[in-house]
């Protein structure tokens, strides 16, 4: 190896230093639009340091009301981040650790449930929600179809799993803009057919949902999740598959010997062989649903998610939205963030080659 | 614990090719039976099909009184150790040797007494808390073990357990295996491609080859008296030299065999032994000598001039306690069909001979010495079967 003198240190590391600053700059600017009064940001000449900071922009984001502190806002997040994380932990240390887990899940979800209820929120509010079934949503139903499907088509190695499989690859190259339109007029179709029969409008005897009175597809959560879950599931399918043709066979069917059925020995063995891989896909696709901005808009025109909204407050002729849109966008990015974080490890390790090897 | 009876097993794979045809076994209770052949003969399809891995074509496979054909693999009873021993990566080594308990819903403490046990026995007590990739490769076969006989299953199956191993572990747990299979009296159905293994650990050996079953014995008798060329070939290590010859009547009333360019005196004790080889004389046949029943005629002397063979010596291996010798002799080799054993072969060999000496001889490469062959212990075969001349 060539000895490293002191100036090409330099130059490497000027180098890393402009590529952090190049890739952090653009979330660093939004931030401080975030906090900034509408008069710097409007300011002909860019107020870079020394302003004035401000929490208005999200509080006119998120909430209904004037009188409001936003640090009791901020505190009962970090309450609820620091109980989730505590939560988290004990799950990690613990042998049998899924009820923590469970506890992690439940905790957000009442904390989400109580926040309209403590404070006026907006519409937005809505949208976030919107915003966390529809990532949820798709995330559970195209792991579930594609670890089912990639342990299949691993496993058989028959004329029909390599068209499937080629199949599946062809869509995943088109363009997504492709299917917006089919997704759009079949759901049209589907809901004039049930418009037109009356089966829309029919009482179901228990399957009362509140708030649904009729049966629909476009602009509902539902088509925005059917929808990316069809566009996902090539990819889900092709990770997995990859991550099974890893699993050697003698495991499963050393498993059988043992006494166990075929499912047991997918669920009890080989699934949790496959965390990395499950993580590694799984943040994939919430990245897909979540950030999901062309479908969301076609196929729901008022069950907005939250980059929509987003999007609706940048076209607009008062500067004042644009603090709004920035405030917005690092209120959605840091949970992610977050997330990433936490999930790093795992992500490495299932991107990584021999990852479910002993 | 129970007898196991393989009638006529027979695996056709949907392409056609025919892995296994009618094997026939049975294995007595708590019998330790080796299945021997080179790669590729369908040694291991017939235990996968033992194990229920593999469909059985046609024929019937009986566990006791039990015909299995139809029965999934986890209501066999069968317990297999794989040959990359396939342990579960992300459960300890106690996990691992629990599962087959926890599957049949032993209760906990039971289940961890009984690993416990089976942790003693395998010397693993120091590891059960360890995940399989922190342990060593011997480690880790005797984790497969654990998991096998921690149930006392009707059958083990063994799918050449041993093969990952180096070879000063292999000897070791080859020993390992044989005492606690013969402890705890679980009949067992062994494969390997090794006949060193096979030889050393089965009560009785079965050779196949190319899915047909050759011979089932004891390993002495199958060293003794092999069936056909390719079971004298394959058992022995070295092996069995093969040369085609001719037997014919000496003028004194004997016999002779022409080996080639050499004649040897054939006692006529032989020929009393083995009357069927009367059919023979002037008839071409397979002659098989054993290593061992060549000697430096230096060493021994004694041995009737008449029963000697002359030869350069090519390559000398000195072992210590004994010699082996490398040379040829100008007489035709004959291919056992050992598809293992061709790479050795090389091309155009005739007349290659291997023997093993005495530690005595000073023959040095490049002699032209005077070489000893026991006649009485020549093995002769049919040249169109291939089959022993025996009665």
């Amino acid at each position: 190896m060539r000895k490293t003198t002191p100036l090409s240190r330099f130059g490497l590391h000027a180098t890393l230093v402009a590529l952090v600053v190049w890739s952090v700059l653009p979330f660093v600017w939004t931030f401080q639009t975030s906090i900034k009064f509408t008069r710097d940001v409007a300011a002909k000449k860019p107020v870079l340091w020394g302003y004035e900071t401000t929490a208005n922009a999200y509080k006119a984001f998120w909430l209904d009301a004037d009188d409001i502190n936003m640090w009791s806002v901020l505190v009962y997040i970090l309450a609820v981040a620091a109980i989730c994380f505590v939560l988290g932990q004990i799950g990690r240390r613990v042998r049998h650790g899924w009820p923590w887990f469970l506890g992690v899940a439940g905790v957000i979800f009442a904390a989400l449930w109580r926040f309209p209820k403590i404070w006026e929120a907006n519409d937005e509010y809505d949208f976030l929600i919107n915003s966390i079934v529809v990532t949820v949503l798709t995330m559970l139903i195209s792991l579930s179809i594609g670890l089912l499907a990639g342990y299949g088509l691993a496993r058989y190695t028959g004329i029909s799993g390599a068209v499937i499989l080629i199949i599946a690859l062809g869509f995943r190259a088109l363009p997504r803009t492709a299917f917006v339109l089919p997704y759009f007029f079949g759901a049209k179709e589907i809901d004039d057919w049930l418009t037109r029969t009356g089966v829309g409008s029919w009482n179901f005897p228990l399957i009362d949902f509140p708030g649904i009175d009729t049966l629909q597809i476009l602009d509902t959560r539902l088509a925005i999740v059917l929808a990316l879950v069809a566009v996902n599931q090539p990819f889900t399918i092709w990770m997995f598959r990859s991550f099974f043709m890893e699993v050697p066979k003698e495991i499963e069917e050393a498993a059988m010997m043992d006494g166990a059925t075929r499912l047991q020995a997918f669920r009890k063995v080989i699934i949790p062989m496959m965390w990395p891989a499950i993580i590694a896909t799984g943040l994939f696709t919430m990245l897909l649903a979540y950030n999901e901005y062309l479908f969301v808009r076609v196929l729901a025109p008022t069950e907005w998610t939250l980059p929509v909204a987003i999007v609706s407050l940048t076209g607009g002729e008062s500067s004042r939205t644009i603090t709004e849109a920035a405030a917005a966008s690092v209120s959605i990015t840091l949970p992610i963030v977050v997330v990433i974080i936490l999930f790093q490890k795992h992500l490495v390790k299932g991107l990584g080659a021999g990852a479910v090897k002993g | 614990m129970s007898t196991v009876t393989l009638d006529k097993l027979t695996k056709v794979y949907p392409n056609g090719f025919q892995a296994i045809t009618d094997l026939s076994l049975t294995l007595s209770e708590g019998e330790f039976l080796v299945l021997v052949g080179p790669s590729g003969c369908g040694k291991s399809t017939a235990l996968r099909m033992i194990a229920g891995l593999e469909d059985i074509s046609s024929g019937d496979l009986y566990v006791g009184e039990r015909r299995l054909n139809d029965v999934p693999p986890k209501d066999r009873d069968i317990a297999m150790v794989f040959q990359s021993y396939a342990l579960y990566p992300q459960m300890t080594v106690a996990e691992n040797i629990g599962f087959p308990l926890k599957l049949r819903k032993v209760a906990k403490k039971d289940r961890s007494q009984q690993v416990q046990q089976a942790a003693q026995i395998l010397e693993l007590t120091e590891q059960l808390e360890s995940k399989p990739s922190m342990l060593s490769g011997g480690q880790r076969q005797r984790v497969a073990m654990g998991r096998a006989i921690v149930r006392k299953p009707a059958l083990f199956l063994m799918d050449e357990p041993l093969s990952n191993l180096d070879a000063k572990l292999r000897v070791q747990m080859r020993a390992d295996i044989a005492a606690i299979q013969s402890d705890l009296g679980v009949t067992t159905f062994y494969v390997t491609h090794d006949q060193v293994e096979a030889m050393t650990m089965g009560e009785r050996v079965a050779v196949i080859k190319d899915g047909v079953l050759q011979q089932v014995a004891p390993p002495e008798e199958l060293y003794a008296h092999p069936d056909n060329v390719f079971v004298a070939a394959f058992i022995g290590s070295p092996s069995m030299n093969l040369y085609e010859a001719r037997l014919s009547a000496a003028d004194d009333g004997g016999h002779l065999l022409q080996l080639g360019d050499h004649r040897l005196a054939v006692s006529p004790s032989l020929m009393n032994n083995r009357p069927a080889l009367a059919r023979y004389v002037d008839q071409p046949l397979v002659v098989g000598i054993r290593p061992e029943d060549l000697e430096d005629a230096a060493v021994a002397p004694d041995h009737p001039a008449d029963q000697r063979i002359s030869a350069k010596i090519e390559v000398r291996e000195a072992l210590g306690a004994e010699t082996l010798m490398h040379f040829s002799i100008a007489a035709p080799t004959v291919d056992s069909g050992d598809p293992d054993a061709l790479d050795e072969l090389g091309e155009e060999d005739t007349g290659r001979c291997t023997a093993r000496f005495s530690a005595a001889t000073r023959a040095r490469v490049g002699d032209q010495i005077e070489i000893n062959v026991d006649t009485d212990h020549l093995h002769f075969f049919d040249p169109a079967t291939h089959e022993a001349i025996r009665s």
